[in-house]
């Protein structure tokens, strides 16, 4: 990997640890770096602590949670030894975020005209004519049609899709270098996912804005990702460029998403089902948090959870066997 | 499969809305003129966007909803014509799955009684048979006798999904309502429901009606697929000719829309334009025609009735079907994965049988 950008560093998460009162750790030990203008995506299933990591970073969780890291740093900036003040400022301004259901984000009773001013008074000394010329710019921006018109309305005049495109508005009108967007298509028919992921990347690229984006569907991951880190039961378990993960994935859990994918030429036969489920947080094995499920797996799995290896340059990945080729031709041998 | 078990002759729904004090009340018409038929043992795909009308079609078939004007035979007796003592007979023979495993299920009630209720209410088992029934098909899906005594909230979305199917079987239904019912699923789980779904269709001859938005897993699941837009039938036929052979601009486009990304394969973009009109809208010539690449003037004259393809094996509404290239779908998605994929995927296949007989 080379170029600039990719030098630079926007976001930088070390040994990331979430837990609740005195339970157990829900997401345990997590690593992972942006730069700016990138989009990288954290896929994994429910529960696997994606969304936790992201509002972890955004300091959105509730009282009871506790955080712990060896490094979580934005823009140069300790994010853990930060006042609440200080979180405030930067939220909204230089860290934005988009969730899955934009109805419950927006304010039923506002004009999205004066939601999008609000979010730019809030931290920019604008004049309220100044800050609804700004609004109407990044409407215009997010592609809504007849932008003048639509300042005026309220959220349940629009459609999902338009919804959403308000929301990204609201997020970007500050020009945050990083956008943190947990799930924003879900919602979404997969016509109107297509016109968003695109106007997500158009946007960053105009405005060299990084985004986190968090999903568990690999299409929208195959769609839009530069970088994709790959996460089970509260740990990142393989992380490379979006071509590395998808051309050459090591981790028998990568590669098992990808198998149970149903795919064209597979009609009538059975989907490659994962067998078994995720272990709960309570319980997870000293080993690989995968090995009870990993057809791969031997005793060492059991026992002892692998280390990061880097398989390629910035391709890594947590699996005692991989490359699995050479360890099931070593066991053959055997 | 045979006769329809199922069938559905110009089903049509209307909503009103509005009026309020001085405004007209504005009417949607959210079902229009839908026909198809379900075969015994067969699986029907519909497929549409959000507001297209599916699950209000799943919901009026299952008289949770009333339509305004068609016919729903059930082996043909006629839904609609029949009394409340008559009608829950039928609904004994026809079952709904929701899309939500978590609202589905009443938290306070063990599973083994949420599937035994059924039984009971329709008089299937007496006694000890009701429980004999009940680990039957706890089993049938893949959970065991040791969770006949738990809660909801003590099994997995995957595991609640199962329990809400053991629950449709537990009566012995013809036709099963399938609304969006893998579509929360993780990956992962989704495939053991979809393949659970499927097992139970070749042991048991029961018969689906698969509403999804999801046109990978319709594509897997479907024997015959309907596709809807803005209330209408715009294509129907046998899932291999209409995914095969897409005639309907619009489910050309929901094709291109779901990429199942190819590991390995380049980058993949989607490029669709426009919204679905709103249902208030009265649109004299086809519903599809302001998003259309390809419409013409005609196109918004009159509305094109479904006609025939490839003999008979599918019809579609278009008057610019028979101009379409035939679209080459992914077929050869195998050939487009990667060496080192491909190889890998092997491995894990070989892994998993051998881990399965031990």
């Amino acid at each position: 990997m080379t170029g600039p950008a990719e030098n630079q560093e926007l976001l930088r998460i070390e040994g990331l640890r979430v837990s609740f009162g005195t339970g157990p750790a829900i997401v345990d030990g997590v690593d992972l770096d942006l730069a700016p203008g990138r989009i990288l995506c954290l896929v994994g299933e429910s529960g696997s602590g994606k969304s936790l990591t992201a509002l972890s970073l955004m300091k959105l969780l509730p009282p009871h949670a506790r955080i712990a890291a060896e490094a979580l740093r934005f823009e140069g900036r300790d994010l853990q030894v930060l006042s609440e003040r200080e979180m405030t400022a930067l939220r909204g301004d230089r860290l934005a975020m988009v969730f899955q259901e934009p109805m419950t984000s927006l304010n039923p009773v506002m004009t999205i005209g004066e939601q999008i001013v609000e979010a730019v008074r809030q931290h920019r000394p604008a004049s309220r004519s100044e800050a609804r010329a700004m609004a109407l710019q990044m409407l215009k921006r997010v592609q809504i049609p007849a932008a003048q018109e639509r300042m005026d309305v309220y959220p349940h005049q629009l459609s999902g899709g338009m919804r959403q495109r308000v929301m990204i508005a609201i997020a970007l009108v500050c020009r945050p270098s990083l956008l943190i967007a947990d799930e924003p298509t879900t919602a979404l028919d997969v016509t109107i996912e297509g016109q968003i992921l695109a106007l997500i990347d158009e946007l960053r690229t105009e405005l060299g804005t990084a985004v986190l984006f968090i999903t568990h569907n690999l299409a929208v991951v195959a769609e839009i990702a530069d970088e994709i880190a790959v996460m089970y039961a509260g740990r990142v378990v393989e992380r490379g460029s979006r071509a590395a993960i998808f051309s050459d994935p090591q981790h028998p859990y990568t590669l098992s998403l990808f198998a149970a994918m149903p795919r064209a030429d597979d009609v009538g036969r059975a989907l490659a089902a994962i067998d078994g489920q995720v272990p709960s947080a309570g319980a997870m094995p000293p080993g690989c948090r995968f090995a009870l499920r990993c057809p791969f797996a031997v005793g060492q799995c059991e026992s002892a959870y692998p280390p990061m290896r880097e398989m390629s340059a910035g391709h890594r990945v947590a699996c005692w066997r991989a490359p699995l080729e050479e360890a099931v031709a070593t066991a053959g041998s055997a | 499969m045979s006769a329809p078990v199922l069938s559905v002759r110009h089903l049509t729904k209307s909503y009103s809305s509005g009026g309020g004090l001085f405004g007209r009340p504005r009417t949607a018409r959210v079902v229009d003129d839908v026909s198809f038929d379900i075969l015994r043992g067969g699986a029907f795909g519909l497929v549409g966007e959000s507001g297209s009308g599916k699950t209000t079609i799943g919901r009026l078939i299952l008289r949770l909803v009333e339509a305004d004007a068609g016919e729903i035979r059930l082996d043909g007796e006629d839904l609609r014509a029949t009394s409340e003592a008559e009608l829950r007979r039928l609904r004994r023979r026809m079952q709904i799955i929701f899309q939500d495993p978590f609202s589905s299920l009443d938290p306070r009630v063990r599973v083994g009684e949420a599937i035994a209720a059924p039984i009971r209410l329709h008089g299937l088992r007496k006694g000890s048979g009701v429980t004999d029934r009940v680990v039957e098909l706890l089993e049938l899906v893949g959970l065991g006798a040791h969770q006949i005594r738990r809660f909801p909230h003590e099994f997995s979305g995957g595991q609640r999904q199962r329990i809400a199917i053991a629950r449709a079987l537990a009566v012995e239904p013809d036709l099963i309502v399938c609304d969006e019912a893998v579509s929360a699923l993780d990956l992962s789980i989704q495939a053991q429901v979809v393949n659970l779904l499927a097992e139970l269709r070749a042991r048991l001859g029961v018969s689906y009606l698969f509403i999804s938005h999801d046109m990978a897993v319709v594509r897997h699941v479907a024997t015959h697929v309907g596709v809807l837009y803005a209330g209408g039938l715009v294509e129907i036929g046998d899932a291999s000719a209409v995914f095969g052979d897409p005639r309907h601009p619009y489910t050309r486009m929901l094709l291109a829309a779901s990429p199942s990304p190819v590991p390995g394969a380049e980058r993949q973009r989607r490029a669709i334009e426009g919204e679905p009109p709103s249902p208030f809208e009265t649109i004299a010539g086809c519903r599809f025609a302001s998003r259309c690449p390809l419409s013409i003037d005609a196109c918004r004259v009159r509305r094109p009735p479904l006609s025939s393809w490839q003999n008979g094996a599918h019809e579609a509404a278009c008057i610019r079907a028979d101009g379409l290239e035939r679209l080459r779908l992914l077929a050869d998605e195998e050939e487009r994965m990667s060496a080192t994929y491909r190889l890998r995927l092997g491995l894990l296949r070989q892994a998993r049988a051998e881990r399965r007989n031990g």
